[in-house]
């Protein structure tokens, strides 16, 4: 993810809110030749971090399937970032999250956070805060009871944004090449 | 250069062309003889000297007795008095004329990564051009330092020892952070030339430029061409001084940098410094190459690789009228100044001392070190580059701005103790000297100080102490 560490740690209020260089709304079919190079402009910055990141070649054809089949369903939430003003036909950026089932523990869904990404200058001014709420409450209304972040271990812009805003690493995944 | 590959390069490839060969260009192949020629002789004068620095004693040694005051037991007094006041370093040992050059090797000069010891020469050199220069004592310092934690932790172990530190020919973006992080950690100042020298230098030409051809610094438009320690560090200093960022735009081997390019997140893991300005410059949202870039643009600053033809004549003529010209890669500019003056430029400087307008940073270092040594300054904010560029250019009015004369050469003494004083008083107004003098007396010393050394060379040369340089061969010796 690269929503930026912004500045402000406290929650925005409206007026904030309204000052948001972008509205979030959920993505249509039609939206995909937009999402897709926002998905892999995400892709390319996680392979910065990591060896074992590394994007394929057919990831373009991969993004379109993978966001047409999750626009359809249910279990998953792709929200579109459209730009205000000049910028209202752009999207800007884009949040992907799924609700997957935790058979041992409770709550027992959790919504998972796979992709959050913002074309740069629409980063900081407090929009984080905005896409994260946003989704927290897209996620619970699909029955999550718990919202978790993945991105890689590196990334510590990504990590400082979760951290300030409560969260906190409760499984870690370590890779090793076979 | 993205766009040099796909079109044409120096002249000399194209073979036969309508337009004649480059008087410069010609001139310029004897030029790159003569450099094997002069590369050759150098290694030649460094063995038989053996070096090109030492130190000498700055106090009279009348018998061995002496050295009871110069060292024990006398000595212990001197080192309980600066344990009692550390400052006192900077009154009762050299440290307050002493500087550290400190380099990894990894960007020496234009050869690329070639570590610590190959860089000792380029240092015993730049400490050279600091005592000649500057009248400053400078050690050369390449350290092995593999990673940044090392280099920092290094740096910083040897700074009791100097009152200020001098970073050299370290690659970026890596220069950026290091610089920043000494600067913050340190109580001496830290300056990093390939950055701040260049851009101080950089600046105080386009400043008189500008005032040549009626134009301000808040109104151009401005284009710098390479990315690297030299113009991100010039792109800072002219958005200091008031510089519009939307009419700022930079161009590297992918283009025009904007907010929207597809490296740009690499940029922001790898190279914020540049992915800042990213954000910041550019207004309009111009994308594509030079040519794109370069329409109706006021400047021109090349920093990026020294092959002529890297800037042409086209984008010359995509600027606005009178355009101002810096091609400013070593050893070879990237548009030749004849080259550029027939494509229209008002004003074109270069890197080299052979043609009109050299910027150099060693017309800026001396007198900074000067200054903040003088001053004992805890750091050298950006206010005091800019006084320094300010400085620079003032100087150069002193035997006549012109389009040809923007900037003092080095055969100017006369302007760089006023330089130096200007960083002193600076220093001094914003509350990071450890001295506090008069402008006068700030002057007075840096004449003294930087008039010094060419005295100094002349005595031991009389004294034959510096041995006479043994004549050269002439024509190189051929292989036995």
């Amino acid at each position: 993810m690269t929503v930026e560490e912004g500045s402000a740690s406290s929650p925005p209020g409206p007026a904030e809110r309204a000052a948001a260089p972008l509205h979030l709304r959920p993505a249509t079919a039609a939206d995909i030749p937009s999402l897709v190079p926002l998905l892999l402009r995400l892709k390319r910055l996680n392979e910065e971090f990591d060896p074992l990141l590394r994007v394929r070649d057919d990831a373009p054809q991969q993004a379109r399937a993978i966001l047409e089949s999750q626009i359809a369903d249910p279990k998953a939430l792709v929200l579109a970032a459209e730009g205000v003003g000049p910028d209202r036909d752009k999207l800007v950026g884009f949040v992907r999250a799924i609700v997957r089932e935790r058979p041992f523990y409770t709550p027992e869904f959790e919504g998972v956070i796979v992709d959050i990404y913002l074309l740069p200058l629409y980063r900081r001014r407090g929009v984080g805060e905005y896409l994260l709420r946003e989704v927290s409450s897209a996620l619970k209304a699909k029955g999550a009871g718990v919202v978790t972040a993945e991105f890689p271990a590196q990334n510590e812009i990504a990590s400082r944004f979760y951290a300030k805003r409560g969260f906190r690493p409760i499984t870690l995944i370590h890779a090793r090449s076979l | 250069m993205a766009e040099s590959s796909s079109s044409p390069g120096p002249p000399s490839r194209l073979g036969r062309r309508s337009r004649p060969r480059s008087p410069e260009a010609v001139a310029e192949r004897r030029r790159s003889s003569r450099t094997e020629a002069l590369g050759r002789r150098a290694l030649e004068l460094s063995r038989f000297y053996g070096g090109k620095i030492e130190t000498v004693p700055k106090v009279p040694v009348r018998s061995l007795r002496d050295f009871s005051l110069w060292y024990t037991p006398g000595v212990a007094e001197v080192s309980r008095a600066i344990h009692a006041h550390p400052d006192l370093s900077f009154d009762v040992t050299g440290r307050w004329n002493t500087v550290a050059i400190v380099t990894d090797g990894s960007r020496l000069l234009g050869l690329g990564d070639m570590g610590p010891e190959a860089a000792l020469p380029v240092m015993e050199g730049k400490a050279l051009l600091f005592k000649f220069l500057g009248g400053v004592d400078a050690f050369p310092l390449p350290i092995r330092a593999p990673t940044p934690a090392e280099f920092l932790q290094t740096a910083e172990a040897i700074a009791p020892a100097v009152g200020g530190i001098n970073l050299e020919d370290i690659a970026s973006p890596k220069c950026f952070g290091l610089l920043e992080e000494l600067t913050r950690r340190l109580e001496i100042p830290v300056w990093h030339d390939d950055q701040l020298g260049t851009a101080a230098a950089t600046v105080a030409g386009l400043l008189n430029a500008l005032r040549l051809t009626h134009r301000s610094v808040g109104e151009a438009r401005t284009v710098l061409l390479g990315a690297g320690a030299a113009n991100l560090a010039t792109a800072r200093l002219l958005l200091a001084l008031g510089h519009d960022p939307h009419r700022l735009t930079l161009v590297d081997q992918r283009g025009v940098l904007h907010a929207e390019r597809d490296d740009v997140d690499e940029l922001m893991v790898r190279n914020p410094w540049k992915y800042r300005l990213a954000l910041r410059t550019n207004g309009g949202g111009r994308t594509g190459d030079l040519v794109r870039a370069a329409e109706g643009a006021d400047v021109l600053v090349a920093a990026s690789t020294p092959v002529p033809g890297t800037v042409r004549p086209e984008h010359l003529r995509a600027m606005a009228r009178d355009p101002i010209v810096f091609a400013l890669a070593n050893p070879v500019p990237e548009i030749w100044p004849d080259v550029a003056r027939s494509a229209g430029a008002a004003i074109v400087a270069t890197g080299r001392s052979d043609f009109p307008n050299q910027v150099n940073n060693s017309l800026v270092f001396p007198a900074v070190f000067r200054g903040v040594l003088d001053a004992r300054a805890r750091a050298i904010p950006e206010e005091v580059v800019l006084v320094a560029a300010r400085a620079l250019a003032a100087g150069a009015e002193r035997r006549g701005l012109g389009p040809s004369h923007l900037l003092p050469t080095m055969e100017e003494p006369e302007v760089f103790p006023e330089i130096a004083a200007a960083v002193a008083d600076e220093s001094v107004r914003l509350g990071i000297a450890r001295l506090r003098l008069s402008h006068d007396e700030f002057l007075e010393r840096a004449r003294a100080l930087m008039g010094r050394p060419l005295r100094l060379v002349r005595a031991l040369a009389r004294a034959h102490l510096t041995p006479p340089m043994p004549r050269g061969p002439g024509r190189p010796r051929k292989a036995a």
